[in-house]
């Protein structure tokens, strides 16, 4: 365990949705070998069981409500076998004891053939029908998990409308609870303790209900306890949300309040993510993310369903493993507290992600005629109201899945390219920091180049349309039926700079057109008028550090 | 576990059905309830679809296991989560007297009687029940006997007698050690430990009893990680412990991170002080082992609440000392009472007298857990209760008796009181009701009734979870309590009236205190929910 350890915590369905694909991705990539670029330590834990059989799993712990796991058990299948239930077991006479309810076995056709021996080993390639079988992230889950990363809220159901779990004090008050705090807190710290150089924190949370104060009761805890490490969070909201499908007047009207309810845990969440994590980068497939996440990123070549998290989820997974590949590299000391203090320089504790994907590349193409031909910015802002832009920036670009030796023409076939100023760039890095460097103003530009693109093989959507090739790059022709896409190269960012600001500035706003003293839920369970208003006070300050024009 | 019967529709019934509504669901989540209480009831092995076991017989937690899908269970619900809150027993009965009330409540209705009159009746019902409660309490001296009588009382209505008793005499023992005179006790200094183990011979770890499959120790203190380091020792005799919440990790900081820190080597230079700064901590550690163990039968142990970095370990593990890192923040608390010593938060005045001492340190590995057991400890005031078994729901059915248990004694040191159990207060309380009822005027004395009739409730149950005949039962037990001068309740056994407080039945007396209350308001609300809906609509408006 000589690696730089990464503590990844995920709170709520949707950031599980992420977090599952996440997993998946990097699981379907493994590379044990010394080549690999990526250091799998960072993110995973070797272990053993009890009868001495070895594992790697996520070091991960995650939170969501009961009934929200469907058919996965609390403490996975890794560990222990599924128990039986056995009267004998109970410690009570036997004739007193009731067993209820049985474990369904209602699996879809996936996770059937990842429990089959014989099957298993074919899922990756195989074609299934997941748009409709998966409700929650847990039918799609390729990863298995270590006893302790499952931790379920017993006192609130999963889409349960009489008790809801949609304000972020029932989050707090939750964490505060002794039980909660005691029992995650110290699997934080078995964690934590089994690392010898231990970076920090991913965190990804829903901030749009109650484990937006969940996460921020995690998030003071940490600071306590782990004062010097970083904690890198990822506030996420779902890029579709059913109620905004109403048929009645009343339907509407509840659209209406949950929408506001919705802005209030987001304000309160930012101003959290503001004062306890190290930088924070909200994440949507909504271009507008507030009262409703508005119409959806789109990307070239790339076809999806924003309605289904399996979807959109998947590509904020791509994003995710793809810009935090910098301190996961094993060539470099590059770590999570230096990303976060460039990032968040002058108090700038929020930043955007952009993602492209796949990163449009002609299959006989080189990088210099590529980046040429090029229109627009090279990504598009994943970042809910949030224009990236290209003046004074400080960015940090990854890109991965093209191979040095795409880089540009051979010299005696090289005709025009010649004269281009980049031709004279002798690696991928030099030539996009070059492009970087001309196409924006004032900006400080981190360019990381990752040669293994991002594998997309099942159980990640097929949302590729006919021109991506089995390699992800832009065909002229049409891909075969029978053949999938496996992998795509991947371009992800990110930011930090005024538009940012703006975007602090939109949720401001919005937070202020609500009259909170209706919102009943968040003043009785202790957040008072004042304390809302000292809220959206410190947005307009933590606003404000992005309003210099002297950045540089 | 989904009730068909609370399914409400989504649109607000009109307040004559919305009392219908609250009064059949108060009903269904009796029905499915009452089977659990007492030392005879049931216990439910709740399996869910993905196979996951919960072992419980615990009134709030089965509630909330079923699907409620009906605001009226879940405001039950809520009075039972609070139940067990404050006082952490009575969760059943509370959910059996709310569904009594609202079946006596359903009969008068029908006949006519307003509900506000009912509620008028059920509040002085209430005051007097109070009375009552404060009448049969009996003020009990803190000592072990009286300890074991209401633990074993609470802890026989959760699991089998044997084990009931084992865990008794665990749960008195704990408590016991960390009382000290007249000061409350602090129930987070007893760690509860589990251990999953397949194996249920080993009895390696085996300090005490022994059940047949959870083996219990009252160690000093056990903690759930070990050294991290190859080379060190792995038990340790006659231990100095030192514990320590000072980083001992090289740890790079925003300041010398990053794009904006100027130079390659001016960062260079800052890893490099950082580093020896670490090395000086390490090294004043070791100098004072040096000066205490040195040439001395005497050992070192060094218990951090921060991290430990492999070259900190490696110095340390040199001089032959045990260290362990990310100590839990309470064990610094538990150690320090324990071992003696305090915890230190910075080796500035680092001397003999911030040491704590233990006879034996030692480890112990279970597949990938590591656990480190601290011995033979100066000052026993911090007790680890560590419980084996082979599967987890076991082991947390155990955990959540031992919680119940140590709630029971402490319910008990607190009120300095206990009530006779096994139906006692509700028969006592049913009798004086009769009585009080007589001398109230008007329709509210029927609702003095209903509540008298609704405490019976609980010694029914009990009666009827023990296969005896309830009318024949309630009978015998009013015909002696009438005469009797001591309270009367109910054994389980014959079907016969006894006196509990002779046989060491005994409940706690702010568990039936929050009953009575909790009870009476959530009924109350329940049958006025027709005003309540009102008056929610008004403040809409306002
Ligand atoms: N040995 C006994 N004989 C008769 N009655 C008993 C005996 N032990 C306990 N009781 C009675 O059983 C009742 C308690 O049962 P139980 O503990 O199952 O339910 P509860 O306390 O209401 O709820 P919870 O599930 O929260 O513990 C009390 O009324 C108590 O007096
Ligand atoms: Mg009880």
């Amino acid at each position: 365990m000589n690696s730089k350890g990464i503590l990844t915590l995920q709170f709520g369905h949707y950031s599980n949705f992420i977090g599952t694909h996440w997993w998946n991705i990097q699981e379907q990539g493994f590379d044990y070998t010394s080549h690999s670029e990526i250091d799998h330590d960072v993110l995973y834990r070797e272990g053993v069981t009890n009868k001495h059989g070895v594992t790697f799993t996520p070091r991960l712990l995650l939170v969501d409500l009961k009934g929200s796991l469907k058919h996965l058990p609390e403490r996975g299948e890794l560990y222990d076998e599924p128990p039986k239930p056995t009267k004998s077991d109970v410690n009570w006479d036997s004739d007193l004891v009731e067993i209820e309810g049985v474990s369904g076995n209602n699996k879809n056709q996936f996770l059937k053939d990842l429990e089959n021996p014989e099957e298993s080993h074919k899922v990756l390639t195989k074609t299934y029908d997941l748009e409709k079988d998966v409700t929650v992230w847990s039918d799609f889950l390729y990863s298995r998990f270590h006893p302790r990363t499952v931790t379920v809220i017993n006192e609130y159901q999963h889409e349960n409308e009489h008790t809801p779990f949609d304000a972020f004090p029932l989050g707090k008050d939750l964490w505060n609870s002794s039980s909660f705090e005691d029992d995650f807190s110290n699997k934080i710290r078995s964690y934590v303790e089994e690392c010898d150089y231990f970076q920090g924190f991913h965190l990804l949370s829903d901030c749009t209900d109650a484990f937006s104060g969940l996460s921020a009761g995690c998030m003071e805890h940490l600071e306590d306890d782990y004062c010097r490490k970083s904690i890198l969070a990822f506030p996420v909201v779902p890029s579709f949300f059913p109620d905004s499908k109403f048929e009645t007047k009343e339907q509407q009207c509840h659209a209406i309040i949950n929408e506001s309810v919705r802005v209030l845990n987001l304000a309160l969440s930012f101003n959290a993510f503001n004062a306890h994590s190290s930088l924070f980068v909200p994440l949507c497939m909504g271009s507008k993310g507030w009262r409703q996440p508005g119409p959806k990123n789109e990307f070239n070549h790339t076809v999806y369903d924003s309605e289904l998290a399996y979807h959109s989820s998947a590509i904020l997974a791509a994003a995710l493993d793809t810009f935090t590949l910098k301190h996961r590299l094993k060539s470099s000391s590059f770590s999570l507290v230096d990303l976060c203090a460039d990032l968040s320089h002058n108090g700038r504790k929020a930043a955007a992600a952009s993602l492209c994907m796949p990163f449009s590349f002609n299959v006989d193409a080189n990088l210099l005629e590529c980046l040429d031909n090029w229109e627009g910015p090279l990504t598009k802002s994943i970042t809910p109201n949030c224009t990236i832009g290209s003046d004074r920036l400080m960015q940090y670009v990854i890109l991965r899945g093209i191979r040095e030796d795409r880089l540009k023409q051979q010299a005696d076939r090289a005709e025009k390219q010649r004269n281009l100023p980049a031709y004279k760039c002798d690696s991928i890095t030099e030539m996009l920091s070059l492009y970087l460097s001309y196409s924006t103003h004032a900006t400080i530009n981190n360019v990381t180049v990752v040669r293994k693109p991002l594998d997309v093989k099942t159980p990640f959507p097929r949302i590729f349309d006919e021109f991506i090739g089995q390699a992800g790059y832009v065909g002229a022709t049409p891909r075969p039926g029978h053949i999938n896409v496996e992998s795509v190269p991947v371009m992800a960012g990110l930011h930090s700079g005024s538009g940012v600001g703006d975007m602090l500035e939109s949720l401001y706003t919005e937070a202020r057109r609500i009259k909170y003293p209706r919102f009943h839920q968040f003043i009785n369970a202790g957040i008072d008028k004042d304390e809302y208003e000292a809220c959206l006070e410190s947005l307009l300050t933590l606003r404000e550090n992005y309003m210099d024009n002297y950045y540089i | 576990m989904a009730i068909s019967l609370l399914n409400p529709k989504a649109e607000v019934a009109r307040a004559a059905q919305a009392l219908a509504i609250n009064i059949s669901a108060a009903k269904g989540i009796q029905d499915v309830m009452k089977s659990n209480l007492g030392p005879k009831g049931t216990v439910k092995m709740l399996v869910s679809g993905a196979g996951d076991i919960k072992i419980t017989k615990d009134g709030n937690v089965l509630l909330h296991e079923m699907q409620i899908q009906h605001p009226t269970a879940s405001l039950i619900a809520r009075a039972s989560t609070a139940q067990d809150d404050s006082t952490g027993d009575g969760t059943t009965s509370t959910v059996l007297v709310i569904g009594e009330l609202l079946k006596q409540a359903d009969i008068y209705i029908a006949e006519g009687l307003h509900p506000r009159i009912l509620a008028e009746g059920f509040d002085q019902a209430r005051t007097k029940a109070l009375e009552v409660l404060d009448k049969i309490k009996i003020p009990v001296e803190i000592n072990k006997e009286n300890l074991t009588d209401v633990c074993r009382t609470s802890l026989r209505t959760k699991v089998h007698q044997k084990l009931a008793d084992l865990l008794t005499d665990v749960c008195v023992d704990a408590v016991l050690a960390l009382k000290q005179g007249d000061k409350p006790i602090d129930l987070h200094m007893i760690e509860l430990m589990e251990m999953q183990h397949k194996t249920e011979t080993d009895t390696s770890l085996i300090r005490g009893n022994i059940s047949t499959k959870i083996i219990i120790a009252n160690a000093g203190l056990v903690l759930d990680h070990g050294s991290r380091h190859p080379d060190m020792p792995k038990s340790l005799r006659n231990c100095y412990i030192l514990t320590c919440n000072v980083s001992l990790e090289y740890e790079k900081s925003e300041v010398n991170s990053g794009f904006f820190y100027k130079t390659a080597e001016e960062r260079e230079k800052m890893v490099v002080a950082e580093r020896e700064f670490i090395d000086q901590r390490v090294r004043k550690i070791i100098a004072l082992k040096k000066s205490l163990c040195d040439g001395k039968d005497k050992t070192f142990v060094v218990i951090n609440q921060k991290g430990i970095d492999p070259i900190s370990l490696d110095m340390l593990a040199k001089e032959g000392i045990m260290a362990l890192r990310r100590a839990k923040r309470r064990n610094m608390e538990r150690l320090a009472l324990a071992c003696g010593g305090d915890a230190v938060n910075s080796f500035d005045d680092l001397s003999e007298s911030c040491l704590g001492y233990a006879g034996h340190v030692y480890e112990h590995v279970l597949g990938e857990n590591k656990y480190t057991f601290v011995e033979e400890c100066k000052v026993p005031q911090s007790v680890t209760i560590l419980m084996k078994g082979p599967n987890k729901h076991t082991l947390i059915q155990i955990k959540d008796a031992i919680r119940d248990g140590l709630r029971a004694i402490n319910n008990t040191i607190e009120d300095k009181a206990l009530i006779p159990g096994a139906g006692a207060f509700e028969v006592t309380a049913n009798k004086e009701l009769l009585k009080f009822k007589d001398t109230v005027k008007g329709k509210v004395r029927l609702g003095i009734a209903a509540y008298a009739e609704a405490l019976l409730g609980i010694p029914k149950t009990l009666a009827v979870n023990s296969g005896f005949d309830v009318q024949d039962t309630i009978v015998k037990l009013q015909e002696e309590s009438r005469l009797s001068p001591d309270p009367i309740g109910l054994d389980l056994t014959s079907g016969e009236p006894i006196v509990p407080k002779d046989l060491g039945i005994f409940d706690n007396y702010i568990v039936k205190k929050q009953i009575i209350n909790s009870c009476t308001i959530i009924a109350s609300n329940l049958l006025l929910v027709d005003e309540i809906m009102r008056a929610g609509m008004s403040s809409l408006k306002g």
